[in-house]
């Protein structure tokens, strides 16, 4: 054999080879869950009894949550979006003028989705009147307490007052050593707004309001805000603290308090090291009130799932809507969201897993959970952005919560001249 | 001058010879070796800077599906953005602080290397350690040695009894300034030393043994004869400080995302939050233009030195 014939043969296997990896999946899907250590194996499983039922093939792509904005941005400005994507419900707003997007109302039908989805769910999912995405689990976020800091702290009851929370800190912070008595979220501004808008809705205040219109600067704004500097000035908050490192600190019982999503459970289980033996610790409480009597708030939280076809055209048949399909089907919903402590999205399902003791309890204390009010909008990053800065500039001592309210209206203010609001 | 004429005489000129041939003939193979590399640099290097050249005249946010012309609004946007500016401020500290730490450090260093002692051989390999890590993982490493909860720095202090309880250097202005800039001089030693290192091995000895006979101490054989003799590469290694900290995006976004606030938002991470956090392309691609006219000056330095065989 001579040099050019080697030559072309090696082209012809490359080529060949080549041909089968583009060949090597049916449709592609980007998660964020994927890319969690505690979270991979499950959706493996989804996917490989998908690959078992249907005999078509998924290409996983992990993206970590914090990437995933920026992936699917590149991936839409260079046309290699994947075929289905893990959105958080707060991101959807920013990505509503994609043209690949599908309308999933033309792909199943309003009427079917409608009946059979719960409405609080499916509604995270609609804008201005398209269904753009469909829920994969939901739930909200609310505070989650350590029964065993509290325990060696000597708290018997979970505080129902803010003023009863600021003791119960004291008490973390003077009992157990080396402790964050509250893991507030101090870095990262997407972590930071959370725990804002809580404190803020907890004092009575607003950022924005339902037509628009920056209304933080208020008293009762500049309220939550001191008392958030009020626990950094005390050591009951610290600062370096993202929603993860709060998620290790309650785990290793070195936090007693921190806001996040009941899927915090699978997190605590893995980061504890005790795995289910932990489930005892975990304790999900009403977040404080102002004053006893006041309604306790939480935020609307889920995972969404976003289908990319070119010119938004797709149909049921498809493989990435029999992937959909299935995701949605009673034999996934009433595991999948189980096993990540999340409520599912279907009628059906949530009625099967009705008597789940933790979910139980998760909503009971969590009571009706309000919609996020900066995600809503198309602006929603900037804003985030702009919230994160001033509320971390006075947390750090860099500026008076005074001062940070009054930039955070200006500046707020601007970004919302050119604002969308997702319905 | 008879020898010559009947020398040409014997190997006759063609009328159709081309003076020029020859080098003709170089520089065409000059130029197909350097295809290569041109080809690479436009594909790599001068589309993008040309693309995001053109997306600065454009408005492009992530609700666009296409560009939109708005000639230089993004500069005028520019001009009274503060924070564009304060990025501006913040790259210069940065740049000033870690070149000047580096070169002192590196040249210290180069210094210490150059005595002979045991061992020397392996401390020299050992110094280019933070040369061979990748930048990430150094960032890392420093991220753990200042974090406030579980850090290096903290748990020596405070086993010194310098202070009472963890400090959170990551969380103040200075100290995460400090923790950038202290993690690039770290990174950069090894270079600057190397470049340091091979002009000190070329300095004559005979030299320094003279004004030791004439009494000079160290720090007058460094300023009278060492110095004077590294300027060429002091020169050099100024610029491509100066070159590199400008450049500087990984360490510093790895280590404090540029924050706390917006306290270690150099041009590159401006850059970075403009175009992935708050998805405006267009003026992402402005402030990536100013920061390129930023880094022209050093680089015309450099290449003036090159060619100028300095």
């Amino acid at each position: 054999m001579n040099t050019f014939t080697r030559l072309i043969g090696t082209a012809a296997v490359a080529l060949a080879l080549g041909s089968g990896a583009a060949k090597a999946a049916d449709l592609s899907f980007m998660s964020f869950t994927y890319a969690e250590e505690a979270n991979k194996a499950i959706v493996q499983g989804v996917l490989d009894n998908f690959q078992k039922a249907e005999k078509l093939t998924v290409e996983p792509l992990g993206f970590a949550w914090g990437d995933m904005q920026k992936n699917i941005f590149l991936r839409a400005r260079s046309k290699t979006l994947p075929d289905i994507a893990q959105l958080s419900e707060r991101w959807l707003p920013t990505f509503a003028s994609l043209d690949n997007l599908v309308d999933l109302n033309t792909v199943y039908g309003k009427d079917k989705l409608e009946a059979a989805f719960a409405p609080d769910a499916l509604a995270m999912g609609n804008i201005n009147g398209k269904q753009l995405a469909l829920p994969l689990l939901s739930g909200s976020i609310g505070m989650v307490a350590n029964k065993e800091v509290l325990a060696k702290a000597g708290i018997n009851d979970a505080p129902k007052t803010v003023d009863d929370f600021k003791k119960a800190l004291v008490a973390v912070r003077d009992k157990v050593p080396n402790s964050v008595p509250y893991s507030m979220a101090t870095k990262n501004n997407g972590s930071i707004l959370i725990d804002f808008m809580v404190w803020n809705w907890v004092h009575g205040g607003r950022i924005i309001d339902d037509a628009g219109k920056v209304v933080v600067d208020s008293q009762k704004s500049r309220d939550a805000l001191t008392f958030m500097v009020g626990l950094m000035k005390d050591r009951l908050a610290a600062p370096e603290i993202d929603r993860p490192d709060s998620r290790r600190l309650l785990a290793q019982g070195a936090s007693a308090f921190y806001l996040d999503a009941p899927q915090t459970r699978t997190f605590l289980r893995d980061f504890s090291g005790k795995g289910q033996a932990f489930d005892a610790n975990v304790l999900p409480m009403p977040t404080p009130v102002l004053k006893a009597g006041d309604k306790p708030v939480s935020v609307q939280w889920g995972h969404l799932l976003v289908q990319f076809a070119n010119g938004g055209k797709a149909k049921a048949d498809d493989p990435a809507d029999k992937f959909l399909t299935y995701i949605i089907s009673d034999k996934v919903q009433t595991d999948l969201p189980l096993k990540m402590s999340a409520l599912p999205v279907t009628k059906s399902a949530r009625a099967a897993v009705a008597d789940d003791a933790y979910l139980k309890n998760w909503s009971a204390a969590t009571g009706d959970a309000r919609r996020n009010e900066v995600g809503i909008w198309s602006n929603a990053a900037d804003l985030t952005n702009i919230i994160g800065e001033e509320v971390q500039g006075a947390l750090l001592g860099q500026k008076s919560a005074d001062d940070a309210i009054k930039s955070m209206q200006a500046r707020l203010t601007t970004s919302m001249e050119k604002a969308k609001k997702s319905e | 001058m008879a020898v010559i004429e009947n020398n040409t005489l014997a190997y006759p000129v063609s009328p159709h010879a081309n003076r020029g041939g020859l080098k003709a003939g170089q520089n065409r193979i000059g130029l197909l070796l350097l295809l290569p590399a041109a080809v690479a640099f436009a594909a790599v290097i001068l589309y993008p800077f040309l693309s995001a050249l053109g997306l600065s005249l454009f408005e492009y946010t992530v609700e666009m599906m296409e560009p939109r012309f708005i000639g230089f609004e993004n500069f005028v946007k520019i001009a009274s953005d503060p924070d564009v500016w304060a990025a501006f401020w913040t790259t210069a500290i940065y740049v000033a602080l870690t070149t000047t730490g580096t070169l002192v450090a590196g040249l210290g260093w180069a210094l210490i290397m150059n005595q002979p002692f045991a061992g020397r051989a392996v401390l020299r390999s050992l110094s280019l350690l933070p040369w061979v890590l990748p930048s990430t993982v150094s960032a890392f490493i420093w991220g753990w040695v200042f974090n406030s909860r579980y850090g290096v720095l903290n748990a020596f202090l405070m086993e010194l009894g310098l202070i009472d309880y963890p400090q959170a250097w990551l969380s103040t202005p200075e100290g995460a300034m400090l923790a950038v800039v202290l993690t690039k001089i770290w990174l950069s030693i090894p270079l600057f030393m190397s470049f340091f290192l091979a002009g000190l091995q070329n300095l004559d000895k005979e030299q320094i043994d003279a004004a030791r006979v004439d009494g000079a101490g160290n720090w007058a054989v460094l300023r009278d004869h060492i110095l004077p003799h590294l300027r060429p590469v002091l020169m050099i290694v100024v610029v491509l400080g100066v070159i590199g900290n400008l450049q500087q995006f990984d360490t510093i976004y790895a280590l404090t995302g540029g924050g706390p606030v917006r306290a270690t938002t150099v041009l590159s991470v401006e850059v970075y939050r403009r175009a992935f956090e708050q998805w405006d392309i267009g003026f992402a691609s402005a402030v990536g233009v100013l920061w390129v006219a930023a880094l022209l000056p050093p680089a015309f330095l450099y290449l003036r030195m090159l060619v100028k065989g300095n």
